[in-house]
């Protein structure tokens, strides 16, 4: 029994490890590949000891080329558009928690169907609205695109997360003179914090990560990382180097973000339903 | 009744705080989906082309065009195949990985924080990633294919193009199955287990007959979600496979925006848009009876 036991865990771990090496490799891959030079990198059977270089990071950092805007643009587009979404959504999903609306039902809907809408059919009127406003080719067209829509997704996680928040406090509050916005602010908000983090950090992964809406509503001088992964692809080729990096740049603030709200990341990736 | 009436009072009150602070949100969700929605119904009527001033009527043109195109039916059977593929994997894989991670509780949290990576990999980037992977000189994956004797060029060809694309998704989103299951394992009490045990239930009846049935919901939350990404998001396609061989992997939200933006036929692009849009009402619908029944 005992040696049947220890077999058992043996096999489950090795199918483990198997299952981390479909999901890591390919990452790992990409960042070591990206400290390669070409001739290592393009070398079959790959090359496990070679000599790192880091050509094309400098190239990329402090070379001629536009990559650094297009981490400025991310960067920027990325804070703005989290924290826009956070004000209106943390308000709007306290306010569903604790309000009391004679459609609530309805407005949940509402909400949870514009998350749910598909991209492609959303883009093409905030593409002629856009056009119409002059914000085509600006940051500022892509930052309302992407606050609005984080915004279902931060209304919906907000309101499951005041939920959560005992209803007491800010009464307490209350009966001590607070006005009801000064209980959300001075015990909802700081209570809730935990909650407020993790539904911005996916926020900004949404506004990082995001390729659609970039290519359609950026232009030259606001274009977004994404965007430079894309223009490294070309009928004479595709620079794999400098895709490499760059993927490697791209996901790496995303990883260290997802880890650290790791504890809510089960509850944001499934819209609340699961605790 | 004065109390009666000072309480409704304060109910109102009450409610006109919380009132305030929703209608900025509910603004802005308006001008992604209302406003959107009304034009795209308006537009699937017009003759209107990106560079024209004045959209002309157009009657039920837009619709016969894309109701009788090949490309249209076509291009939905498509997503059926990249959509109900990629899910049934994701689903088998996710569910048996969480299992998996639930049998070894030591390494639990090592392991499943670690597998949860590919969900941080922006799309664009797991797109060219196995582009990389997979390309026919120097791709990694390429040459474990050609050391098992397959020289096959996987992204253009016309036959493993869609499942090379299903895999890149099942790829990044079987840690979210995973991890939301897992999540419903973990709050299995012990009690029905042992009963089963009891009863002489062996390992797969354990998992088949008590803890599957108990995190049901999980799963159908996890699917639901992932069922409506899938038609939300084309960027792992677009870099990969740009739609092709021979369009073998141009789904519906691809050529979407094929019509819109390189065809610039908004009228044809705002019917062919409404069909999605239908789509996913009717799986936003499920998703609020899943979230309600757990509720009630």
């Amino acid at each position: 029994m005992a040696v049947n036991r220890r077999f058992l865990y043996t096999v489950l771990y090795v199918l483990m490890l198997a299952v981390l090496a479909w999901a890591l490799l390919p990452i790992l891959y990409m960042a070591i590949s990206s400290v390669k030079t070409q001739v290592n990198m393009f070398s079959m059977p790959p090359k496990l000891i070679f000599e790192p270089t880091f050509d094309v990071y400098h190239d990329m950092f402090a070379g001629r080329g536009d990559f650094t805007e297009f981490l400025t643009n991310s960067v920027v587009v990325a804070l703005v558009t989290t924290a826009s979404s956070l004000v209106l959504g943390v308000m709007g999903g306290f306010a569903l928690a604790r309000g009391n609306f004679k459609r609530e039902k309805d407005i949940s809907f509402w909400i949870i169907s514009t998350r749910m809408a598909p991209i492609p059919a959303v883009i093409l009127p905030l593409y002629l609205i856009f056009s119409k406003l002059g914000l085509i080719g600006t940051t500022a067209g892509l930052m309302f695109a992407y606050t609005t829509f984080n915004l279902p997704f931060a209304l919906w996680m907000m309101s499951t997360f005041f939920k959560d928040v005992p209803i007491d406090l800010e009464e307490a509050a209350m009966i001590d003179g607070c006005s009801k916005f000064r209980a959300f602010w001075r015990v909802a908000v700081p209570t809730a914090a935990p909650g407020i983090v993790a539904t911005g950090v996916l926020c900004l992964m949404f506004s990082w990560n995001d390729y659609s809406f970039a290519s359609i509503f950026t232009g030259n001088g606001s274009q977004t990382v994404p965007i430079a992964v894309s223009l490294l692809v070309s009928q004479q080729g595709i620079k794999w180097g400098q895709a490499m990096a760059t993927g490697t740049v791209i996901i790496m603030p995303m990883l260290i973000c997802g880890l650290m709200v790791r504890k809510y990341m089960v509850r944001g990736l499934s819209m609340g339903a699961v605790k | 009744m004065l109390q009666a009436a000072e309480k409704r009072i304060r109910k109102v009150k009450r409610n006109r705080t919380e009132f305030w602070m929703l209608l900025p949100s509910m603004i802005v969700l308006a001008a992604i989906s209302i406003f959107p929605f009304f034009f795209m119904i308006y537009a699937s009527f017009m003759n209107y082309t990106l560079d024209m001033d004045k959209p002309r009527f157009a009657g039920l043109d837009n619709w016969r065009n894309v109701f009788t195109s090949d490309t249209f039916w076509e291009s939905w059977g498509r997503t059926a195949v990249y959509a109900g593929g990629g899910l049934v994997v994701q689903l088998a894989l996710g569910v048996a990985i969480a299992l998996l991670l639930y049998q070894i509780p030591k390494l639990r949290n090592l392991f499943s924080t670690l597998f949860m990576l590919p969900l941080f990999v922006a799309p664009i980037v797991t797109g060219l990633l196995w582009r990389f992977l997979l390309d026919p000189t120097y791709g990694l994956y390429n040459w474990f294919l050609q050391l098992l004797g397959l020289d096959i060029q996987v992204l253009g060809d016309t036959h493993y193009a869609m499942p090379a694309v299903i895999l890149m998704d099942v790829w990044e989103w079987t840690p979210l199955i995973t991890i939301i299951v897992l999540a419903g394992l973990q709050t299995i009490p012990h009690e029905p287990l042992e009963a089963a045990e009891v009863d002489g239930a062996g390992g797969w009846q354990k998992i088949r007959f008590v803890m599957l049935p108990m995190v049901r919901r999980m799963i159908v939350v996890a699917l639901l979600i992932r069922s409506m990404d899938i038609l939300r998001y084309v960027d792992t396609i677009t870099i990969a496979t740009e739609g092709g061989p021979a369009d073998v992997t141009k789904i519906i939200g691809y050529y979407l925006m094929q019509v819109a933006f390189r065809f610039q036929d908004i009228g044809s692009a705002a019917a062919l848009g409404l069909t999605m849009l239908l789509v996913s009402i009717v799986l936003g619908k499920f998703f609020m009876k899943v979230m309600r029944s757990e509720e009630a």
